[in-house]
């Protein structure tokens, strides 16, 4: 089995780059767990690491998601890419400006003053979580972006096959290019620079990318279990509808405590604790669809493709609702409760996804037909486990911060140096048990489908 | 429901809820203004080092940014200035054990910075963060305060100091200080810190001179 469009392959430069940052992200994010054990454990603060840490991981899931873009357009509408030099220039563009910003921000650890601001703009680096990247990274992202937008939407044009899958991820894709937006203005005031931060992480991750994640799993649904169109795109629209519904205005559980209004507290309050309710939908739709499924040929498709809805529940649903309500976030909010939150949910909700995407895309762009799965199942149970210890390890570093520090009023430092100690250390060893998992993912990557299939394992055809 | 229905559904019901958080956006800023002190050249000035610095990479500012170091919304509150400012500059200098890097922050960037905190601690953030509800927290536990506790108190030398586990930890311990130090020792270093401990970046205890006596005596019974 082959790919149907063989532009469609442009997939696997972006998978790659993905996978690569991936595992630059781990390797980071336990240098950040062991600088809460020894502050000074490494040539670059915290700061630096933690930056590197998230920005690795925001890019390469997008980076991922564009990729999976690129396979899904040209099938959905039967036809090339509208043009493959232009896709080609676009990624080797992105990847240049990302290691552009990646090196300024090394810069800047190692010489703050580097990021002294030239005409009132920082240059290497915004000081602000996530969006740290500067200005005139920021223009070339929008241009990336935009350009990526472009060459999916005259592939579209081409055959003008409408389909609802195509549009809801395109149409996903631009809100999160829109949602960027707000993100790039300067506020003299701390709340409103809060305020439209939100806009660009709260509508993001609960909304445009929930939204691609709805297409996605549509898409992955009916690639493993052959299930029917008409049926996966209705359940799409009313998964999306209401990520949409409640995930606006719950934006609104970010303006409790910043300097907003009250009335914030009702609206966040009341709409984000619905939320999880279309995340319900999603696993709900991910079982019924598969459960009657036999003679799946990519069993590590499927499994993926279940893991990521059933994580995308728990990690931002479960682990999201339990500290979503007023009278509880006062007391969470900027814990260590966040973290475990932020953790799972992006685990579960967009590292599964694109992992699912590449198993269920990249064996067709190597032109194998089946391949041998068992590396996924191994590297899907070592990092799901250690995630899984790392989130309790740190819900529970998060339940001693609340009670010590918000209730009792004793110290942030004292808490952290001394009562929150052990769980910095199991962090960091469950940690190493999540970076085994990505080596063996990353190997699994780069050999699927260029080492033969030994026979037992191979898939029976499929009458 | 035909999928055109739900596909409508998703459009329409999206662009709904959009408009009304577009008109609670609108809403939203025409009160901001009211809820915090206006903002001076210099405030602006300390929030664009604030961002120089990349002080969220690992504090929290109205409880958003990274958990690796304490939130700094209300800081001013609670530590005086002269303190803090000596702090922002040579963090070990202040406090020896001190995981705050030195930064490199200049006098004046230092100055920008404390106004720019002054200003978050002014804002009005619907009362968080919100006051400890445990005893512990006053260090009370339901018995009755000493003469000197109250002076104690009254002076905030606990954001600073820890007396069997409560309080701050920018300054020494004090659980045992009465062994550590006399009585001349503990009154001259009270009026200055700076003459009895090089660099100390303890603030001067204004207080009458009766005051500072009481404080002593408590002093000296933590041995
Ligand atoms: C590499 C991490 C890091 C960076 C970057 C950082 N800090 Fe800190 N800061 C800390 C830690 C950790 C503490 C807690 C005390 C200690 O152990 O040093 C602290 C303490 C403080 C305190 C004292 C708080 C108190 O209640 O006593 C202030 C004020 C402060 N930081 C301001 C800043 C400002 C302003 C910036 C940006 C210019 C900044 N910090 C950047 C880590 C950092
Ligand atoms: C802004 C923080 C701060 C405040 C507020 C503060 N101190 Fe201190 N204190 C320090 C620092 C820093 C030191 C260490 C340097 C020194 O010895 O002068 C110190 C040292 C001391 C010492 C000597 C401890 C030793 O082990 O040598 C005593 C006693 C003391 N403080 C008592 C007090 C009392 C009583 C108050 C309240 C009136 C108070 N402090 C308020 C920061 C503070
Ligand atoms: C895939 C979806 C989600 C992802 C990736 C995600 C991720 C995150 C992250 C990273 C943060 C921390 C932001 C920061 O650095 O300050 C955060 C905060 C928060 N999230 Fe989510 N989230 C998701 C869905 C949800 C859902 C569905 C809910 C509610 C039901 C929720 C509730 C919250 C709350 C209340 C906070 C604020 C925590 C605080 O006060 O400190 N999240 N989320
Ligand atoms: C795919 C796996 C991972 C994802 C999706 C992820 C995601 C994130 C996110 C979103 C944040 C910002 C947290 C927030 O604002 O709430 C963060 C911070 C952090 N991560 Fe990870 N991370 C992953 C793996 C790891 C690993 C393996 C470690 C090491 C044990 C680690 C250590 C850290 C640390 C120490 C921070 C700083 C948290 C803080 O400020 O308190 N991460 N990570
Ligand atoms: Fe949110």
């Amino acid at each position: 089995m082959s790919v149907k469009y063989q532009s469609q392959k442009i997939a696997e430069y972006f998978y790659t780059f993905a996978v690569v940052l991936f595992l630059v992200q781990v390797v980071v994010g336990i240098i950040a767990a062991l600088q809460f054990i020894w502050p000074s454990f490494f040539i670059l603060n915290f700061n630096t690491i933690r930056t590197l840490h998230i920005n690795a991981l925001v890019v390469w899931i997008l980076t991922g998601l564009m990729g999976a873009t690129y396979y899904v357009v040209p099938e959905e509408s039967e036809t090339e890419l509208w043009s493959l030099p232009l896709a080609k220039l676009q990624f080797w563009a992105t990847v240049v400006a990302i290691t552009a910003v990646v090196l300024g921000y090394i810069w800047m650890g190692l010489s703050p003053q580097a990021n002294s601001p030239i005409m009132g703009i920082n240059p290497l680096n915004e000081g602000r979580e996530y969006i740290e990247a500067p200005r005139w990274a920021d223009v070339l992202i929008v241009i990336s972006v935009l350009l990526f937008l472009f060459i999916n939407f005259m592939t579209m044009l081409k055959t003008k096959k409408w389909t609802g899958i195509q549009g809801t991820l395109v149409g996903g894709l631009l809100v999160l290019a829109l949602m960027y937006l707000p993100g790039m203005v300067y506020s003299k005031s701390m709340v409103k620079d809060q305020f439209w931060w939100w806009w660009v992480i709260h509508l993001w991750v609960e909304g445009a990318w929930e939204v691609i994640a709805g297409a996605l799993l549509a898409f992955m649904l009916m690639k493993v279990v052959g299930a029917k169109r008409e049926v996966v795109e209705k359940w799409m629209y009313i998964e999306v509808g209401f990520v949409m519904f409640t995930g606006i205005l719950g934006t609104g559980h970010h303006y409790y405590w910043i300097g907003t209004p009250s009335y914030w507290l009702w609206v966040g309050g009341i709409f984000s604790s619905l939320e999880p309710v279309p995340l319900l939908f999603m696993v709900w739709d991910a079982f019924r669809t598969t459960r009657e499924a036999r003679n799946v040929e990519n069993k590590a498709g499927l499994y993926y493709t279940v893991a990521h809805a059933i994580f995308n529940f728990v990690g931002a649903g479960l682990w999201g609702i339990i500290h979503t309500l007023p009278q509880i976030n006062k007391w969470t909010h900027g814990t260590q409760i966040t973290t475990a939150h932020g953790h799972l949910a992006f685990y579960g909700a967009y590292v599964l996804l694109v992992m699912a995407m590449i198993y269920i895309t990249l064996p067709s762009i190597r032109g194998v037909k089946s391949f041998n799965a068992s590396r996924a199942f191994q590297s899907f149970w070592w990092m799901t486990i250690s995630m899984v210890f790392i989130v309790l390890t740190i819900t529970g570093a998060g339940m001693v911060q609340v009670y010590m520090e918000r209730l009792m009023g004793l110290d942030y430092v004292a808490v952290k140096a001394n009562y929150n100690l052990w769980f910095w250390i199991i962090r960091a060893i469950f940690g190493v048990g999540f970076l085994i998992g990505v080596g063996i993912f990353v190997i699994d990557f780069f050999r699927l489908g260029k080492e033969p299939v030994p026979v037992v394992t191979a898939a029976p055809e499929r009458a | 429901m035909s999928n055109k229905a739900a596909r409508n559904l998703f459009i329409f019901g999206s662009l709904f809820f959009f408009v009304i958080f577009l008109g609670l956006t609108y809403d939203t800023m025409g009160k901001l203004d009211g809820r915090a002190p206006e903002i001076t050249e210099q405030i602006n000035a300390g929030k664009m080092v604030w961002h120089k610095y990349d002080c969220i990479g690992c504090h929290t500012i109205f409880g958003n940014g990274s958990y690796f170091a304490p939130d700094l919304t209300k800081t001013t509150l609670n530590k005086p200035k002269s303190y803090l400012r000596q702090f922002l500059m040579d963090p070990k200098s202040a406090n020896p054990n001190a995981s705050m890097p030195k930064l490199g922050i200049r006098a004046e960037e230092a100055d920008d910075l404390i106004a720019f905190l002054d200003w978050t601690s002014k804002v009005d953030t619907n009362g968080w963060p919100p006051k400890p509800i445990l005893a512990a927290a006053g260090g009370v536990a339901g018995k009755e305060l000493t003469e000197g506790q109250k002076v104690y108190q009254s002076h905030g030398c606990s954001a600073c100091h820890t007396i069997n586990g409560i309080g701050g930890t920018t300054g020494p311990d004090l659980t045992r200080v009465g062994a550590k130090h006399d009585r001349a020792w503990l009154v001259g270093h009270f009026k200055d810190p700076a003459a009895f401990v090089k660099n100390s970046a303890m603030p001067k205890v204004e207080a009458p001179e009766t005051d500072i006596e009481k404080l002593t005596d408590y002093m000296l019974t933590l041995k």
